[in-house]
């Protein structure tokens, strides 16, 4: 791609994007939020048009309007949020807008069937052509959505983001399949902002930042620093600094919990911790263990089927959303923009969210009391250091980063006794990241006893002064902080004999 | 209690089974429609207003050509007219479906009296003769058998095709490639769009089909069973037609037993003579089966995941 | 309160004062779609070969009392218009409150109908009470029945997820039929069979506002001819009650929460059912409220005219051009109100039949429609912003690595 160039109204997205990609290699691309990285593949699949500058294919010059377009020069896209439909087979999500036909107008299931099989078998990428969808793991959809690529003859994969779902384990299956579909002769462009995974798989790496190219790096000749710098354009502290933690007594104890997930099927099996001021207890574990069922027990939003928790001498676990707040617990949310936000509100009504009824922003639970709400607001926003036009502007106009600090501020804002705090720095841009990381570390030194739950293991060994490993629903063990990450993830899927602290 | 006894005997007659069930093909053809468009992602609650609109123009159709099957033909594409409005509305313009469908409704009610007065002025519209009907059509043999020969086989030819297009239907949208792809644009048209797909031409596709099946609908209300145009001779049937949907889970099969149900209240109310209780309280009889039959409806039944959602091309 | 994009770094705009920059911007989509109705409903009459000046003539003098021609008196039309707005503004709320929880109040008619209902069986019943205690009765009772007509919607909503279009709009069906079963042959009809109800003790009545007197002459006319009556000073106060509400409490936070994610409703600590059910028993008590209104202050008896009303579908219009706000209401109300008064005269006048006004509803309905969403939920929109594929959302796609995949918020029905 060359001389690529796209303005949107007020903002540039693309600025004379220069890309060269070698054919059978794993060509990464990579950058900040708003870099403008899925701008320039977006252009390269078609699906928007440039304002300037051409795209070149084997050394012919290629016009591409629209998907189909890209499709026919060989250009198959897997996005970050799947094109899938979740209550179609996998054969019908293959097969949509090519599907094979009997009789004249009937689809024709068999032959679907067969051609999957043969498509699965030739790359190694198992799957069930009559399965449901929606009922696959996220590993195995991201596959649906390779095969829906490879069906259609695409030689260039253009994978957006897509270690952001997956589970460790399933990345590692994903590099193989990666691995294997460039020895068969196809070419990767990887987008991602995870630097580890960058240099893991990747052959060469392309640097944006604010829709400039800012360098062009060969893998095995960088590290994790260097990549970093260019993103942002300056040093980039990539472990927060923190003094040791002198933590107190015990103020949040939980013993044997048992929850069910949404489905009906028990998510917690029996977990039971202690949690003391000053102190941050890190989750760690793969997703979908129980570590979010865990947060919403605690928070309030979900109701547990057996066990305690107490904070301080209260038992607590009964409470609602309202009563947890109220007492002292504040919850950041792992879902920002569905839970933990109103989109619609303004960034001061988004700050007292959860809190609008207590006494502090309203006359008896009848009456806000706006002036009260608006110092409120005006204080944390430059506290929090949260970038918007004032306080009445709406939230969804906010990037994330904003957004979340948004979350962050409020939760913080009330000085809590305990805080949850969910995949806090999830799709945050790395300059958000590390005010969150030193805001969570500075309240862990004023007290306040910190819950961590994040599938970033990095974060979690960052910032934990002890960490707690959660498999299938349970505590496997309670670990010190400087664990090597080998023994840590071996636990986190289920291997390994930990102290098993408070397990069932 | 006698009011009972009366619906018990009631239920036991032939008679009432075959009103019922013509009863039931008045609510089963926008219920079929309101299947389409809603399964393509398109909330359409604009039935009530497209049969008017039907029944409206066949009936002027009719008067003035003397040819029920040409004023049917108008009925029909009257009522995919009213349904073309509401696809540019919501397709094009992207407004509220809901609100789309009821400002269809109140302009149906609103025109057909208007033009009512202007074609006719402030005389009687008048009646279409017995001639120029949709006719009874009565399957010969079959009709002989008892009781469900009645009720199967000696039924007006409009309740003939609306069971051949329940048929129909069911099949090309679950195992045809078009179904399977107006499915799949209700789902996830975003999906559907890098698939390829033309999210937009199908969505008109199946709202203008939605108004056609409505204005047949109105055909038979208005020309089949009834002669002549009342205003707002419809009495909510599209919207009980949606109930039906609903809980037929957006599929054919299940909105026809729902409007069978439905159809039987009807008919019910219809023979209101025989049972001894006030006329007036038994024409709730149908709605309140609605209310019913809705709460009835075990756990959320799930609508198409993008229904009602406008689809704007390159948002996530 | 300025909404400003921050990714947008726009040309400096020339100082027009903010507030009424926002005012001409918020009145500019309404304002348009009225304009756009008259536009083509006049099409509509030329082109059925009737004369639209004419026509417009009938309905402004109907409406407005100016312009007449047909020697009718200017304050007895205003007169008429107001008795219309007085039951539009309480059921407009009635219809615009749920909007704001996300919910369709399409049974305002039925709610009306309720009210009216209770407040007839309550006026006659006790109609030797006098108007200290029987006027509160009868009008606290007509907000009961109608939070009861509605609450049947609302908890078949929170418990089985039942949608409130189609089951309000049963209950309006069956509103009207329970109002014919009554006073035809029915329980309160009065004695004689005249198929209207006894009339409501005088304690009952809301007093009018000019003096019901057959020998003063008001404007040119005996003063008992015009029939505003104070309802309309209650209607006003429920129209701010609304507003404040909406905005100024706790409760009104938490409805305008659910109404925009629930999720971070049921973070926030709210019980979306509760609030569900809540807004709906608010809601029908102000629809049930004009009922009865209309009824102490107008009729006095529930009478045939009942069976044709059409107040509640017109609120769905009075709130949706009212962009649900305290005053678009107020506004909103006095145009379908004039409208409606208009639309007798126009037909007496200019032969078109007063349909026609439903239809220009239609159409103010549709060109709100298509603005609607980004009118309430998106505050202040610019103009023509919701036609074309905004930027901003093809820009937060190209920055979709930021978004952690949250769905897009859709109303669970």
């Amino acid at each position: 791609m060359r001389g690529i160039t796209k303005a949107w109204p007020g903002v540039i997205a693309n600025n004379g994007v220069n890309l060269t990609v070698r054919a059978g290699e794993v060509h990464a691309l990579v950058g900040e939020n708003g870099a403008g990285k899925s701008t320039l593949m977006n252009i390269l699949y078609g699906l928007i048009h440039p304002d300037a500058g051409e795209i070149l294919i084997n050394g012919t010059h290629a016009r591409i309007t629209g998907a189909r377009g890209a499709i026919a020069h060989g250009i198959g896209m897997v996005h970050q949020h799947f094109m899938l439909i979740p209550v179609f087979s996998v054969g019908e999500n293959v097969m949509l807008g090519r599907e094979p036909v009997t009789g004249g107008a009937f689809y024709d299931h068999a032959r679907a069937r067969k051609e999957i099989e043969a498509l699965t078998q030739r790359y190694g990428l198992a799957l069930d052509p009559d399965a449901r969808t929606g009922d696959l793991p996220v590993g195995l959809q991201q596959r649906v959505e390779i095969v829906k690529v490879l069906y259609r003859g695409a030689n260039i994969l253009i994978l957006d983001e897509p270690t952001g779902v997956l589970t460790p384990q399933e990345s590692i299956e994903l590099f193989g399949v990666l691995r294997d579909l460039v020895k068969a002769g196809k070419t990767i462009i990887f987008i991602s902002h995870k630097l580890r995974e960058v240099l893991e798989i990747s052959d060469r790496i392309t640097v944006m930042r604010r829709g400039k190219v800012v360098g062009h790096l060969v893998t095995k000749e960088t590290n994790e620093q260097e990549i970093a710098t260019l993103m942002v354009g300056r040093e980039v502290l990539l472990r927060v600094e923190k003094k040791p933690a002198e933590p107190g007594p015990v103020t949040f104890r939980v013993e044997n919990l048992t929850a069910s997930s949404d489905r009906g099927v028990p998510a917690l099996r029996g977990v039971s911790f202690e949690l003391r001021q000053g102190e941050i207890l890190g989750i760690a574990g793969v997703e979908g263990n129980g570590q979010s069922e865990l947060v919403e027990v605690l928070a309030g939003t979900r109701r547990a089927t057996g066990g305690r928790v107490l904070l301080g001498d209260r038992d607590v676990t009964a409470f609602d959303a309202r009563m947890e707040r109220d007492s002292g617990i504040a919850h950041i949310p792992e879902d920002r923009r569905g839970t933990g936000l109103v989109l619609a509100y303004s960034i001061a009504d988004n700050l007292v969210l959860g809190r609008q009824r207590a006494p502090a922003f309203s006359w008896h639970g009848m009456l806000l009391r706006t002036s009260a709400i608006k110092a409120w607001a005006k204080r944390l926003v430059k506290e929090f250091d949260i970038r918007a036009g004032g306080i009445d502007v709406l939230a969804r106009t906010l990037s994330g980063g904003n957004q979340q600090k948004i979350i962050v501020a409020r939760e913080m804002g009330n000085r809590p006794r305990v805080l949850l705090a969910a995949q806090p720095t999830r799709g945050v841009d790395i300059g958000a990241i590390e005010f969150i990381h030193r805001r969570l570390v500075a309240e862990r030194d004023e007290g306040t006893a910190v819950l961590l739950v994040s599938a970033e293991l990095e974060e979690i060994r960052s910032l934990s002064d002890r960490i707690a490993v959660f498999y299938e629903g349970r505590i496997v063990s309670i670990e010190p902080a400087d664990t090597p990450e080998e023994r840590l993830g071996l636990l986190m899927t289920g291997g390994g004999s930990g102290t098993r602290t408070g397990a069932a | 209690m006698t009011v009972i006894g009366d619906i018990l005997h009631l239920l036991t007659t032939a008679d009432l089974w075959q009103a019922a069930l013509a009863a039931s093909v008045l609510l089963l053809l926008p219920a079929l429609g309101g299947v389409i468009s809603e399964r393509s992602g398109v909330v359409n609650i604009a039935m009530e207003g497209m049969m008017l609109t039907g029944a409206f123009f066949g009936v002027v159709a009719d008067l003035a050509w003397h040819n029920v099957w040409l004023a049917t033909l108008v009925a029909i594409v009257a009522g995919g007219a009213m349904a073309l409005i509401h696809a540019v509305v919501s397709i094009r313009f992207r407004a509220d479906q809901i609100v789309s469908g009821i400002a269809i409704n109140i302009f149906a009610a609103g025109m057909t009296v208007f033009l009512v007065r202007r074609i006719y002025g402030v005389q009687d519209i008048g009646h279409v003769g017995p001639s120029e009907l949709l006719p009874n059509l009565s399957i010969p043999i079959l009709d002989q058998i008892p009781f469900v020969g009645q009720v199967l086989f000696q039924q007006n030819v409009v309740v003939y095709i609306a069971l051949f297009l329940l048929v129909l239907v069911q099949v090309v949208l679950f195992r045809t490639r078009i179904g399977l792809r107006i499915r799949a644009v209700g789902e996830h048209p975003h999906a559907a769009d890098t698939a390829g797909i033309n999210v937009y031409w199908i969505r008109y596709g199946a709202v203008i089909t939605s108004g056609l099946l409505s204005g047949l609908a109105g055909a038979f209300l208005a020309i089949g069973i009834s002669n002549t145009f009342v205003p707002n001779m419809t009495d909510g049937r599209g919207y009980i037609a949606l109930a039906a949907m609903i809980f037929g889970k957006w599929t054919p099969l299940g909105a026809f037993l729902a409007c069978l149900i439905f159809g039987l209240g009807e008919a019910i109310y219809a023979n209101n003579s025989t049972i001894h209780v006030s006329q007036y309280l038994l024409s709730m009889l149908p709605y309140i089966l609605v209310l019913v039959v809705l709460t009835g409806v075990i756990g959320r039944s799930n609508p198409p995941a993008a229904d009602g959602i406008p689809y704007v091309p390159g948002a996530e | 309160m300025a909404t400003s994009s921050v990714s947008a770094a726009g040309p400096r705009t020339p100082r027009i004062p903010e507030p009424l920059r926002r005012l001409t911007r918020g009145l500019a989509v309404p304002v348009g779609s009225v304009l756009f109705a008259f536009v083509v409903g006049g099409l509509i009459v030329a082109g059925t070969g009737g004369d639209p000046v004419v026509a417009y003539q009938g309905l402004v003098c109907g409406g407005l009392g100016i312009l007449c021609s047909g020697g009718e008196n200017s304050a007895l039309q205003i007169s008429n218009t107001i008795i219309f707005v007085t039951p539009l503004l309480m059921a407009g709320v009635a219809v615009a409150l749920p909007f704001r929880a996300g919910l369709f109040n399409i049974g305002a008619e039925g709610q009306y109908l309720a009210g009216a209902v209770a407040c007839t069986a309550i006026g006659v019943k006790f109609s030797t009470l006098p108007a200290p205690i029987l006027l509160p009765m009868v009008l606290l009772g007509g907000m009961a029945a109608g939070a009861f007509w509605a609450g049947i919607a609302g908890v078949l909503k929170a418990t089985t997820g039942a949608h409130e279009v189609v089951t309000t709009i049963m209950l309006n069906y069956v509103a009207q039929w329970l109002v014919r079963y009554l006073i035809i042959g029915g329980p309160l009809e009065l004695p004689g069979g005249f198929s209207v109800s006894s009339p409501i003790g005088p304690g009952a009545q809301l007093a009018t506002i000019l003096p019901n007197d057959n020998h003063r002459i008001l404007f040119g006319l005996p003063s008992s001819v015009y029939r505003i009556h104070v309802g309309l000073f209650i209607a006003l106060a429920a129209v701010a009650v609304f507003a404040f509400l909406l905005w100024r409490t706790p409760l009104g936070y938490e409805i305008r929460a659910v109404g925009q994610s629930q999720r971070a409703a049921r973070y926030a600590g709210v019980s979306v059912r509760r609030t569900i059910i809540v807004t709906m028993l608010i809601a029908g008590a102000f629809a049930g409220l004009a009922g009865a209104v209309q009824i102490a202050g107008v009729d006095h008896n529930l009478t045939d005219i009942y069976f044709s009303d059409t107040t509640g579908f017109d609120a769905i219009a009075v709130a949706l051009l009212g962009l649900g706000s305290g005053v678009g209401i107020v506004l909103a109300s006095i145009l379908f109100g004039a409208l409606h008064a208009g639309g007798s005269v126009m037909q007496a006048d200019a032969g078109i039949s007063s349909s026609l006004v439903l239809v220009l509803q239609a159409l103010i309905l549709f060109s709100i429609g298509a603005n609607f969403l980004s009118a309430i939920k998106v505050r202040l929109p610019a103009i023509g912003r919701s036609r074309s594929t905004p930027p901003a959302a093809i820009a937060a796609a190209a920055t979709a690595t930021e978004a952690t995949g949250a769905p897009p918020e859709k109303d669970t029905s």
